[in-house]
């Protein structure tokens, strides 16, 4: 039987990947953060699902959850992954999403191990000069969480072209899910549209609505990675809806799904502005479609009305449990 | 009132040379200085009268705010890196805690006590690695071919994020080797110059070198320090390649630096696979142009006078530890 052993396993990306992966017959290992809960969200209990304690920035514990899963793919989706603070986090983000790749390809290449390695490289780390942006785009980040994912793609094929290890760079481009936490603009959107269409909420604050991202959902590029460990050779792969939206197209459709115009609702902050803006993310997954038959199977309006469906149905969950209390 | 500027690596070849230039322009020196359990002063011998040496590390954060408060500078030279590029497969981790972490947790330090203070990064021609053109120049995209390169690949970028994202005077110095009497024993060059005054004074009979045919592009450590400074004079920061624009194979560095002594290169040397690297940069050869016209900087020492000023001095130095011993 396959073993897998995905870090960031309580993430958006994580749990859908866990899915997959146990769905394929694999045995599932998950390292979790010390303290933090022991338990994938939204993914129920299996035997074959293990989870273990450990963190990037601590190289024992990495070397333990090497060791007890021997892993035969690792997918690397464990990164602190909010970029509007990585001003404010610029260390410890380094830490864990550049040093802490590392720390794992280290770990794998002195214990001897023969493990299939999936990073989950960012495409924010690609010069917007060029777009849309492919494999070949020049690394050009622009906040420190840009840069430690550049690291981690550098290092990543570094050890691939040292070591002659099987190690696969995902280059994502922004992928959200009813999971995507609310901090992320696209799910705080969603949740806005839908407390301001029960009445819990009155406006929405936002910053910059011209930024330009290239939206998927996060089930499909979960898919693609498992796709990329499947492959003869290791290889880097952008991932990619091939669309472009901006976030002002996003309020859009969020809102227009609910029938509300979302003009009278946004309001723009300045506070939330970033120091510097990435330019227009757009990202072409030819290769991807090419070489691992993958595409995308949900397109942008359907995600979107499938957050906002599920922000919806929680949010009338709540209020009729508390009006059941009353 | 005199300028101040705190370096870090102050006492590494590098920091030696530039504490010397700033210390005849009149500035007031500090030098970051870790704690070791072995005199580290070697270089700097001459200048611990003229310069306050203060305690701190890359890797920790709180003593680079400290340093930085301290010294309260105008520049901040951040010479300090394991700066050895064959080490960096076997301290990968470590490389990336100081070079490419260190350099964040610096800037981090200068914009919270003084983040008008202007900011050097010693940058690397072992960026370009992989070379995408030959010469490489500021614009060149970077293929970095080691845990080193790929660091300083992450330093290169995070130095961008400050100025872009702050304001702050952060400009990448883009050096090609650059080679002194003072450089370390474990660089091939010095290693080579160290080996002729060995072999020519009887306590050596062969050198053992890993690929002759690398080619690098050398110039003379003191000259480079003055177009560090030169950097920092300038109304808007940027980024500079500083090289020499010549380049020349190990084997050549040989043949100069045998004859210097009139013996015959190729009866000495040995090749040796184990000072291969799991993985050679390409034609490393720097295009200084925009150093040359916007900083009016160029080298002053030739290749063949870089080579016999280290022969030189290394027979000098072998010499008097013969006497020494006699």
């Amino acid at each position: 039987m396959t073993r897998a052993l995905i870090t960031g396993i309580a993430g958006q990306d994580g749990s859908y990947l866990t899915e997959l992966l146990l769905a394929k017959g694999y045995d599932v290992y998950g390292l979790i953060e010390p303290g933090a809960p022991r338990e994938v969200p939204f993914v129920a209990p299996s035997e074959r699902l293990h989870l273990l304690e450990g963190d990037l920035r601590d190289l024992d514990s990495i070397v333990a959850a090497l060791d007890e899963s021997r892993p035969d793919e690792l997918y690397n989706l464990a990164a602190i992954s909010f970029v509007g603070d990585s001003w404010e986090q610029a260390e410890a983000i380094t830490d864990v999403n550049a040093v802490g790749v590392l720390r794992l390809l280290e770990a794998i290449r002195r214990a001897g191990l023969d493990v299939r390695f999936c990073q989950a490289s960012s495409g924010q780390m690609l010069d917007t000069a060029e777009a849309p942006q492919r494999e070949t785009t020049c690394i050009r980040p622009q906040s420190p969480y840009a840069a430690a994912k550049a690291y981690a793609y550098f290092i990543s094929v570094n050890h691939r072209e040292s070591y002659g290890m099987y190690v696969a760079n995902a280059i994502l481009f922004n992928h959200e899910s009813p999971r995507r936490p609310p901090h992320f603009v696209t799910r705080k959107i969603t949740r806005a549209a839908a407390q301001i269409k029960l009445g819990l909420a009155e406006e929405l604050r936002l910053g910059n609505l011209d930024a330009v991202r290239d939206w998927g959902f996060a089930g499909d590029y979960v898919e693609a990675m498992w796709l990329m460990l499947q492959q003869e050779r290791p290889g880097d792969f952008v991932l990619a809806s091939g669309e472009a939206h901006t976030v002002r197209d996003f309020c859009a459709a969020a809102f227009g799904h609910l029938g509300l115009d979302w003009e009278r609702y946004v309001v723009v902050d300045e506070q939330l502005l970033r120091p510097s803006e990435a330019g227009v993310m757009i990202g072409d997954m030819s290769l991807a479609r090419e070489v691992l038959g993958w595409s995308p199977h949900v397109a942008f309006p359907q995600l979107v009305q499938m957050m906002v469906d599920e922000d919806i149905r929680i949010l009338q969950d709540e209020v009729d449990a508390h009006s059941e209390r009353l | 009132m005199a300028k101040r500027a705190l370096i870090t690596g102050v006492t590494g070849q590098d920091g030696s040379y530039l504490a010397e230039l700033l210390l005849d322009k009149g500035y007031e020196v500090f030098g970051l200085v870790r704690r070791s359990s072995t005199d580290p002063l070697d270089r700097i011998q001459h200048l611990t009268s003229r310069i306050t040496l203060v305690r701190g590390d890359l890797s920790d954060q709180a003593s680079l705010i400290d340093a930085v408060a301290q010294a309260d500078p105008h520049e901040v030279y951040n010479l300090a890196a394991q700066s050895f590029v064959g080490d960096s497969w076997k301290e990968a981790v470590y490389t990336g805690d100081v070079d490419a972490l260190g350099v964040t947790r610096l800037l981090e330090a200068i914009r919270r006590v003084n983040k008008d203070a202007r900011f050097y990064q010693a940058s690397s021609s072992e960026m370009f690695g992989k070379v995408h053109e030959v010469p490489q120049r500021e614009t060149t995209p970077f293929h970095p071919r080691s845990p080193y390169g790929v660091a300083k690949v992450y330093a290169y970028y995070i130095t961008l994020n400050y100025r872009e994202s702050f304001g702050m005077h952060a400009g990448n110095g883009i050096l090609f080797n650059h080679e002194s009497p003072r450089r370390g024993l474990e660089f091939v060059t010095r290693k080579i110059t160290d080996g002729v005054a060995r072999i020519k004074l009887g306590l050596a009979e062969e050198l053992r070198l890993g690929n002759l045919d690398a080619k690098r592009d050398w110039g003379f450590a003191g000259d480079y320090v003055d177009a560090m400074w030169r950097m920092l004079q300038q109304d808007e920061p940027d980024d500079y390649v500083v090289a020499s624009g010549e380049t020349h194979t190990v084997r050549e560095f040989c043949e100069i630096a045998f004859g210097r002594a009139d013996l015959d290169w190729e009866r000495y040397v040995v090749v040796d696979p184990a000072f291969f690297r799991p993985a050679e940069v390409d034609l490393l050869l720097g295009d200084a142009g925009k150093a040359r016209e916007k900083l009016d900087w160029e080298p002053k020492t030739s290749f063949r006078e870089l080579v016999e000023m280290m022969v030189d001095a290394d027979l000098a130095r072998v010499s008097r530890e013969i006497a020494l011993n006699a």
